[in-house]
């Protein structure tokens, strides 16, 4: 019963197309949920620090509402729940273009974008409440004085967490293969089934996640070095 | 008489259930410098703070440069840009170059073009007695170029009135001078000043008035030998003896 | 880097060195006096959880009734069976990875497969079918260009109709419920599916009179029961398990409580299919 590996299924048939084509969609739903999940984290994390409580309350809604409900929850809401509000032959067209590509990253991108709020609003109230009076002194409106002060401040001072958040939304993104989105996992899945050779498939996967994760950080990396505030300490320099 | 552009008319202020502000009557004119002392807790800050509407006022009425800034749908903004404020923590941008500091209310709330607003910030810089610092970012100044920057970062939109709220606390000695010298330039050129500080010297020599509060009131108004020679309150004298001798 | 570099190394060495750690799967058995099989809990009547709670089924009536009593004469001792959910993604590393001994759902025996794991008879026979919403223009593979089709990931039918009908837009879902649940709401236009799968499905849904199950086999679906490679003593007792139920009339009377009339999924056994299980069975 010993298991025999054989590392050439990888690059026979259509092992290595596959893996491309995971890796792509991999790529293309996570860089997309991770713009939403940026935009929405960004305007939800302000908005929970803003002097003006309705809309603190809404924000608030949003965070707790979309983080404490499972991802898989989420991908199953976006795929199955909400076309049917659809006219038909809107959903139709939907389902003959991605749907499930376009559900999945609504999903990820809404949950995520939950979760970054919180990386975010951390960040604003880190950064002292005379910085945010020195701007509307000078005549900045409040949405001016986070735009061009709070949020850019902010956003240099969260690098780090937000790396954390970006690496979990694309280790996140193989969730959407549930709603049959031909993701990376679902691509070693797909060559485990043809070639019934479990871990090599997996342990390409899991190489691969690797490979784009430390690449993420990388550039994270770069990002915080590049833009870090003078006089902060830089990590990792 | 000349023309009054800050009155306070029976101005209240509460912090939850503190009284911070009990019914205080002040006016300031055009051009003149007003000294507000008192010791901590008496309410001085916060009357500053209410001129350009950072702390709102529960009673009374504030008339700033002839418009009630407590008449609902007054547009704040707009009356920030006519009156300049600089604090004791200085405040600057930390992600901004100087130059970015000082430029960016004048092109993103005046609409001025960058080439305009980076000449006239230039220009200020020079007054401040900063010119060569203009790329430098905050971090790398010294706690009293930073505060001069601030100066010429509120006075880069053309403010008709200055508020500065205790503008060399938080110095280091050697540094309260020049701050203090840009000031009294700026006072020597006309500015109307409302300023809070503890620096006596300053008071005495630029100050047209100075104005002494405890507990929430104005206790004293004096011009500053009449105030520094012969104060008329306990309290007063209690505050300059403490202050004057440490 | 470098350090990475090693340590990956390692990891994989360690891995390839692990099943050095060699006993039979009967040994295991007697042992822990458990035989552990991976089922499903969402395929009647195959595994399935039904009404009053209880995990059963027509693959695990098998193990029970026909290998258990095998393993007992053979070991000279009592055994339970202890079962464990599987999928198609899952079945094939619960075995390698010694968590389960014998894979009894409704795996197809293939000849990749065959080259991780061994399989035991074909214990039932079935093949690719579609199921479709009643008066669905799809009467089977010939009609399924340019259609949404749902399929079951880790299942051989989306291969075939990738290869045989590259204009079929496939959607594959991890389980059978969220494939009928597409279905339903017309994300897709049929779901396919080995034909007895899809009779069960059928015979549980809310109005079973909605659906229609269309088309020819488009594939031969052998199911067999699935253990680890190179085990020949196991897969032996359970051979022998089978041939005896199938000859003793015991596969017989359990095909009849789950395809039956009166079963779960009526799906009676063509005269075909009975020869061929019969003549698996080789002489005492």
């Amino acid at each position: 019963m010993n298991y025999q590996f054989q590392w050439g299924v990888l690059w026979s048939g259509q092992s290595g197309s596959w893996l491309l084509q995971g890796v792509l969609t991999t790529l293309g739903i996570s860089a997309l949920a991770w713009i939403l999940a940026a935009a929405l984290g960004i305007l939800s994390g302000a908005l929970r620090t803003v002097p003006w409580r309705p809309l603190r309350a809404a924000a608030v809604f949003y965070v707790e509402f979309f983080r404490n409900v499972p991802l898989l929850v989420w991908m199953f809401f976006w795929y199955f729940g909400v076309p049917p509000l659809l006219p038909r032959p809107v959903q139709d067209w939907l389902f003959n273009h991605g749907a499930e590509f376009w559900a999945g990253m609504f999903a990820l991108g809404v949950y995520h974008g939950a979760r970054m709020s919180e990386v975010i609003r951390s960040g604003i109230q880190s950064i002292p409440r005379t910085q945010f009076e020195a701007s509307m002194a000078m005549g900045l409106t409040t949405f001016q004085a986070y735009r061009l002060v709070i949020v850019p401040i902010a956003l240099r001072l969260i690098v780090p967490p937000a790396t954390n958040e970006s690496l979990n939304l694309l280790k996140n993104s193989s969730v959407a293969l549930t709603i049959s989105v031909a993701e990376l996992t679902f691509q070693t899945r797909q060559i485990e089934t043809y070639t019934a050779k479990a871990i090599e498939a997996l342990t390409a996967g899991t190489l691969i996640y690797l490979v784009l994760c430390v690449s993420i950080a990388a550039v994270m990396a770069w990002v915080e070095r590049r833009f870090r505030i003078p006089g902060l300490i830089a990590r990792g320099g | 008489m000349s023309e009054t552009v800050i009155e306070f008319k029976a101005v209240d202020k509460w912090f939850g259930k503190l009284h911070v502000l009990r019914a205080v009557d002040l006016a300031v004119s055009v051009g003149e410098v007003v000294v507000v002392c008192g010791p901590s807790g008496s309410g001085k800050s916060t009357l500053i703070r209410c001129v350009n509407g950072l702390e709102a006022i529960q009673g009374g009425e504030l008339v700033v440069l002839g418009e009630s800034i407590t008449r609902p749908g007054v547009r704040m903004p707009a009356l920030r840009t006519r009156v300049g404020m600089v604090f004791q923590s200085f405040n600057l941008f930390p992600h901004m170059t100087v130059l970015q500091n000082i430029t960016l209310a004048p092109v993103r709330v005046k609409g001025l073009s960058a080439a305009e607003a980076e000449k006239t910030a230039r220009a200020l810089l020079e007054r401040v007695r900063i010119p060569d610092k203009a790329a430098a970012y905050p971090a790398n100044l010294s706690g009293g170029q930073q505060q001069r920057v601030a100066i010429a970062r509120a006075l880069a939109m053309q403010p008709r009135i200055m508020l500065f709220d205790e503008p060399t606390s938080a110095l280091d000695p050697e540094m309260i001078n020049e701050v203090l010298d840009v000031m009294t330039d700026l006072a020597k050129d006309g500015m109307t000043m409302m300023v809070v500080t503890h620096e006596m010297g300053f008071a005495r020599r630029v100050a047209h008035r100075v104005v002494f509060m405890d507990g929430g009131s104005i206790v004293e108004e004096a011009a500053p030998e009449a105030f520094f020679a012969a104060a008329q309150s306990d309290r007063a004298r209690e505050f300059l003896s403490k202050i004057l001798t440490h | 880097m470098k350090r990475l570099l090693s340590m990956l190394v390692a990891v994989a060495l360690l891995a390839a060195a692990v099943p050095v750690f060699a006993e039979t799967t009967l040994e295991k058995i007697a042992r822990t006096g458990t035989l552990t099989i991976g089922t499903r809990r969402g395929s009647p009547p195959f595994g399935f959880v039904n009404k009053s709670n209880e995990w059963v089924g027509f693959s695990i009536d098998l193990v029970e009734q026909a290998i258990k009593p095998v393993i007992e004469k053979k070991l000279g001792k009592p055994i339970r069976v202890e079962k464990k959910e599987s999928t198609p993604a899952t079945r094939i590393p619960l075995l390698t990875s010694n968590a389960v001994d014998l894979v009894a759902e409704t795996t197809t025996d293939t000849r990749p497969r065959r080259e991780s794991v061994d399989f035991s008879l074909t214990f039932f026979v079935t093949g690719a079918q579609f199921l479709v919403k009643k008066g669905s223009p799809i009467h089977g593979i010939q009609n399924i260009a340019g259609k949404r089709i749902a399929t079951q990931q880790g299942s051989t039918n989306a291969r075939i109709l990738r290869e045989r009908v590259p204009g079929a837009q496939l959607r594959e879902f991890p389980d059978q419920p969220a494939a009928f649940q597409a279905l339903a709401q017309g994300q897709v236009d049929a779901y396919t599916n080995d034909g007895i799968q899809l009779a069960g499905l059928k015979a549980k849904a809310p109005n079973p009179a909605d659906w229609e199950i269309v088309g020819d086999f488009y594939s031969y679906e052998p199911y067999g029961m699935a253990m680890r490679k190179n085990d020949s003593d196991f897969r032996q007792v359970v051979n022998v398990g089978l041939m005896e139920a199938i000859e003793s009339g015991k596969y017989a009377e359990l095909y009849e409580k789950w395809f039956g009339a009166k079963g779960e999924v009526p799906y009676p056994l063509t005269p075909e299919n009975k020869r061929f299980l019969q003549m698996q069975v080789v002489p005492k």
